[in-house]
């Protein structure tokens, strides 16, 4: 055993050193590698640009930009080279981003609906009527019948005020994000595996990993940043990349493996790759007996399907052998039976995670998050690392990324989920007392129960509990699950709807209210990226007309309907001041925040930032200063400072392929457009590439249904329908049995076909599973 | 003790052979039909593929000066095919036109490599798993025409497509059979009017879009 750790030891030494040789090697001979100076070269006009740093508006990888400002309007885009994010490069999106705020049909001016139709109205009297229409609604049905929906591409002040407005100043909970459509299920499962919330690790892990495991993520479209410094050190240093997918896509292509699962299976395959783990002995032993406990929690937990559906989970200590005679029911063959991954497969995935001389990184987002049992597989995924010891070193973790630039600044941090604050949840009576000290409200204002998560809160509109909601940053009629349902529902005369955006959208269509709001370079603000960074901006141009930045408008109606004193804030310093009072939630050395003039001189800083420096991996005592048990790792998010592993079954989807409906229907993101297209589709060169939605299909599937490239089809579930054109061998290839549609096409709504439920646990919707049938139109 | 021993014997051998035969009894009367192990499939997308065929070379080509000419410009690359996307002509005569293929032509076109002769180096055939060349390169064994015709030349994609200040070039051109990039954009041999400064990073379609893309008429949709 000792000759065994010294060999291991000494080769990883040998390792580390010829990796650090081969990247000097590599930087001195490529100076190609370095970004950002050709970058500067390939700027044309010369000297009269203003180059301006802020993060990137779409993705949660968080790509540092630089704006090129030139007599007041931005003329041009790129990759921020001072980002260690990356490092000057960035993605066909992010260097076009800011066209499309010269879109001819940008919102301007306030518009009311006035006997059916909208009226141009100026700003002040917009928030004058939705101030009023607030308090009256409050005063007749009670403070929980009005609610705010924000979103994870909010700013840290937007989220924040939101926050104070609605939980400290009204009292109601009423206040969920779009986040719970994608991150829900990475807070529920950091939370249960690990008590504290967002990654351990950081992308500069990619700069370590022997092997990336991308389980569900097509990270060469969705996060194309970080895929091509994976590519990188994939050519540099020969690191390999195993995509394990329900549908082969660009990332299949790139990979050195890939691997096919049947839909909901990666919960069995996760359970299976430790039992392999366990029967080979590749358990770190110490490891887990210092730095682990295991629990099982209940099981058949429903689907959330029916309106108010109500869930508990009651977690149970179990033991290491209690565990492994769960896990008999997941051996490689059984598991490879109704996954459709090959044994060999299975056991090859596990000997890599099993091999103590070899890093690994597991990257996954909404594969994993959008799933019935989304908790699950998150915890499944960390047992695996856990078990392994693989977590929280240079190279060696799992890494949940973001889709949404400030998901987990905002959303996340600030907390705009019902249950949340900005330090804990609204259940627990320090975190309450601790908001109601720094936001001075009385402790009594703050709700502790919580209320509607976005799929009830939407729910609610269609029942006529809410009667005024206000979204804010997002196009929920695009994009929650099942609109089919919802969109009837906000038509309804029973609820009062406020829509503050830059764009018309279908969300905007349903308005009585719609404020124009400001996009993101026309405002300063902050954002929160995937790996705990936090970047600051300051207003680059001017927004057009009436319109307002996001904050601002919640300031002015909070005032307007007298909370005056909570807001004190200043129009031009407010995104300043706004940062500066929410710190004080996260002061100490596990969640401290930097302070704002070391955000707005530096390209992002990670928290925990303390005495000056980011922290790169929580929870292990080398870079973590907030490890204190004089442990080598200290998961001190759990009182006992121990991290979970969960025993967590395979249970089936809500909804499966049937005779009747004999497809599965998965939906997702193409890379040219960002989530529901309302901003990508109005730039030229991105809305060129990718003009609509299709309908993806096995090639065997659409010769058996007579079906040919550009064919319209027509995709029906129990739901309702939806007809685009077939393609066949273009961006991707699902598997037989499976179609897939991106959803950002407001002409062809793919989520009036899905199902809208949900994981009984985090509440998030699984857009990737649901049972179709498919015709020739 | 000598007839005990041979009665052992033969016993010894009954009990043999009824427990041989009776294995083999049971054995024939096991289902002939063993279950498959499950096997993973796993497919291609054409499309997307090509991006990344040549990027184990990218490194390679990365060392190469974007300026530097390899033997073919711009102009010459055109000259060799009648319009964007048509198969060359082969513009040097060919050992043998029985061969073809990896016998052939990919000895030096698969993976290019110079050539003193012409002091150029050799373009790279970014469909190497076709091999049957000569069905659509041809030689051009005369200069003359049979009659003059009145097309005059086709328009060639333009250079530095950009929409905005510094933002990367889209794609002007289809790329039906040359999906793989770095085979015309990048290496010695490509014109350096089109080779890229950045051929290490292979995800090319991440920066640079198709602009030109084929589309099904959908109707016009109105929300």
């Amino acid at each position: 055993m000792n000759m065994e750790q010294k060999n291991v030891n000494r080769r990883s030494f040998i390792k580390k050193m010829a990796a650090a040789a081969a990247m000097t090697a590599a930087a001195a001979m490529f100076p190609g590698i370095i970004f950002a100076s050709e970058q500067e070269e390939n700027i044309p006009i010369g000297g009269s640009l203003d180059w301006k740093k802020g993060p990137c508006r779409f993705c949660g990888v968080g790509c540092g930009i630089l704006v090129g400002v030139e007599n007041g309007k931005a003329v041009a885009v790129k990759g921020d080279p001072n980002s260690a994010v990356n490092k000057g490069l960035l993605c066909v999106k992010g260097y076009h981003q800011a066209i499309c705020i010269q879109s001819k049909d940008r919102l301007t001016h306030a518009l009311v609906k006035k006997n059916g139709n909208y009226v141009k109205t100026p700003i002040d009297e917009a928030l004058d009527i939705v101030a009023k229409k607030m308090k009256e609604t409050i005063e007749k049905h009670g403070k929980d019948s009005v609610a705010m929906y924000t979103s994870g591409q909010s700013t840290i002040p937007e989220g924040y005020v939101a926050s104070k407005l609605m939980k400290g100043a009204i009292g109601t909970n009423n206040l969920d994000c779009n986040a719970r459509l994608c991150m829900a299920s990475a807070v529920t499962g950091f939370l249960t595996s690990f008590g504290a919330d967002e990654p351990m690790g950081c992308y500069e892990d990619i700069d370590y990993a022997d092997y990336f495991i991308t389980w569900g993520n097509n990270m060469a479209e969705m996060h194309p940043v970080l895929f091509s410094r994976m590519l990188e050190q994939k050519n540099n240093r020969g690191a390999k990349i195993i995509d394990f997918a329900t549908r082969t896509t660009r990332s299949s292509m790139a990979s050195d493996k890939s691997i096919l699962f049947e839909p909901q299976t990666d919960l069995a395959v996760a359970n299976a790759i430790c039992y392999e783990i366990i029967n080979n002995g590749w358990v770190n032993k110490l490891f887990i007996e210092k730095h682990c406990n295991f629990s099982k929690g209940k099981t058949n937990i429903g689907y959330g399907l029916e309106d108010k559906f109500n869930f508990k989970d009651e977690p149970q200590k179990i033991d290491f052998e209690a565990f492994k005679e769960f896990l008999r029911d997941y051996t490689p063959e059984k598991v490879s039976k109704y996954s459709k991954v090959s044994v060999k497969d299975i056991k090859y995935l596990a000997a890599i995670y099993g091999n103590p001389n070899k890093k690994v990184v597991s990257y996954w987002c909404m594969g994993m998050n959008q799933h019935t049992r989304g908790t699950w597989i998150n915890n499944l995924v960390y047992n695996i690392h856990l078990l392994t010891g693989k977590i929280s070193q240079p190279g060696n973790g799992p890494f949940s990324l973001t889709g949404q630039p400030s998901a987990c600044g905002t959303a996340r941090e600030v907390g705009t989920f019902t249950h949340k604050l900005p330090h804990g949840v609204v259940m627990n009576e320090d975190d309450r007392k601790l908001a109601a000290k720094i936001w001075k409200v009385p402790y009594e204002n703050i709700s502790a129960k919580p209320t509607y998560h976005t799929t009830e809160m939407f729910r609610a509109v269609d029942r006529g509990d809410i009667k005024f909601i206000w979204t804010q940053v997002t196009n929920p009629l695009v994009s929650l699950p099942k609109t089919s349902r919802y969109r009837p529902a906000m038509e309804k005369d029973s609820c009062f709807v406020v829509v503050s955006d830059v764009f018309p959208t279908p969300t905007t269509d349903v308005a009585d209210v719609i404020l124009p709001a400001c996009w993101h370079i026309e405002k300063g603000g902050l954002f929160g990226n995937s790996e705990r960074r936090t970047q600051h901006w300051d207003k680059m141009v001017e927004g057009p007309g009436d319109s307002m930045p996001d904050a601002w408008m919640t300031i002015e109606v909070a005032r307007r309907m007298g909370y005056g004193k909570l807001f004190p804030y200043s129009k031009e310093n407010h995104v300043d001041e706004i940062y500066n009072e929410y710190r004080q939630f996260h002061e100490g050395a596990k969640h401290g925040m930097a302070p704002l003039e070391v955000l707005k001189k530096e390209s992002g800083v990670m928290w925990p930032y303390v005495k000056g420096k980011s922290t790169q991996w929580r929870f292990n005592a080398k870079y973590d200063p907030a490890c204190d048990n004089g442990e080598d790792f200290h998961f001190y998010g759990k009182p006992d400072g121990k991290a979970v592993i969960w025993e967590r079954p395979y249970e089936p989807a809500a909804e499966s392929p049937d005779q009747e409906y004999p497809f599965w229907l998965n939906t997702g993101r193409v890379i040219e457009h960002w989530h529901t297209g309302s901003m990508t589709r109005r730039i030229p060169v991105l809305h060129k590439a990718m003009p609509h939605s299709y309908v993806e299909l096995h090639p065997e599937d659409a010769d058996k249904y007579g079906i040919v490239n550009g064919q319209k089809v027509r995709v029906t579930s129990r739901r309702g329908s939806c007809t685009l054109p077939a393609s066949i061998n273009e961006r991707g290839l699902p598997t037989r049995g499976q179609v897939f549609v991106p959803f950002f096409d407001e002409n062809m709504l793919i989520n009036d076909v899905t199902l809208d439920a949900f994981c009984p646990i985090s509440k998030e919707p699984d857009y990737k599973k649901c049972a179709v049938k498919i015709e020739r139109v | 003790m000598k007839r005990i021993f041979l009665i052992g014997i033969f016993a010894l051998l009954a009990i043999t052979f009824i427990i041989i035969w009776s294995k083999s009894y049971y054995a024939e009367k096991e289902e002939a039909l063993v279950e498959r192990p499950y096997e993973t499939e796993n497919y291609l997308i054409p499309a997307e593929m090509g991006v990344f065929e040549r990027a184990g070379f990218a490194n390679a080509y990365a060392t190469i000066d974007e300026n530097y000419i390899g033997g073919r410009s711009l102009d010459t690359y055109y000259n060799n095919r009648a319009f964007h996307g048509a198969p060359p002509s082969i513009p040097h005569p060919v050992v043998n036109d029985l061969k073809m293929g990896d016998r052939s032509c990919l000895k030096c076109h698969q993976n290019g490599g110079f050539v003193a002769k012409y002091n150029a180096y050799t373009p790279v055939v970014p469909h190497p798993e076709k091999v049957n060349c000569r069905q659509c390169h041809v030689t051009q064994n005369t200069t003359g025409l049979f009659k003059e015709i009145t097309a005059s030349a086709f328009p060639k994609p333009s250079i530095g497509n950009v929409a905005f200040v510094g933002s990367p070039p889209i794609i002007p051109h289809q790329i039906q059979m040359h999906e793989n990039c770095l085979a015309c954009h990048a290496g010695p041999a490509a014109p350096n009017e089109i080779r890229v400064s950045h051929p290490e990073r292979s995800n090319c379609r991440q920066c640079h879009v198709l602009n030109i893309k084929e589309t099904v008429d959908i109707g016009e949709y109105i929300r």
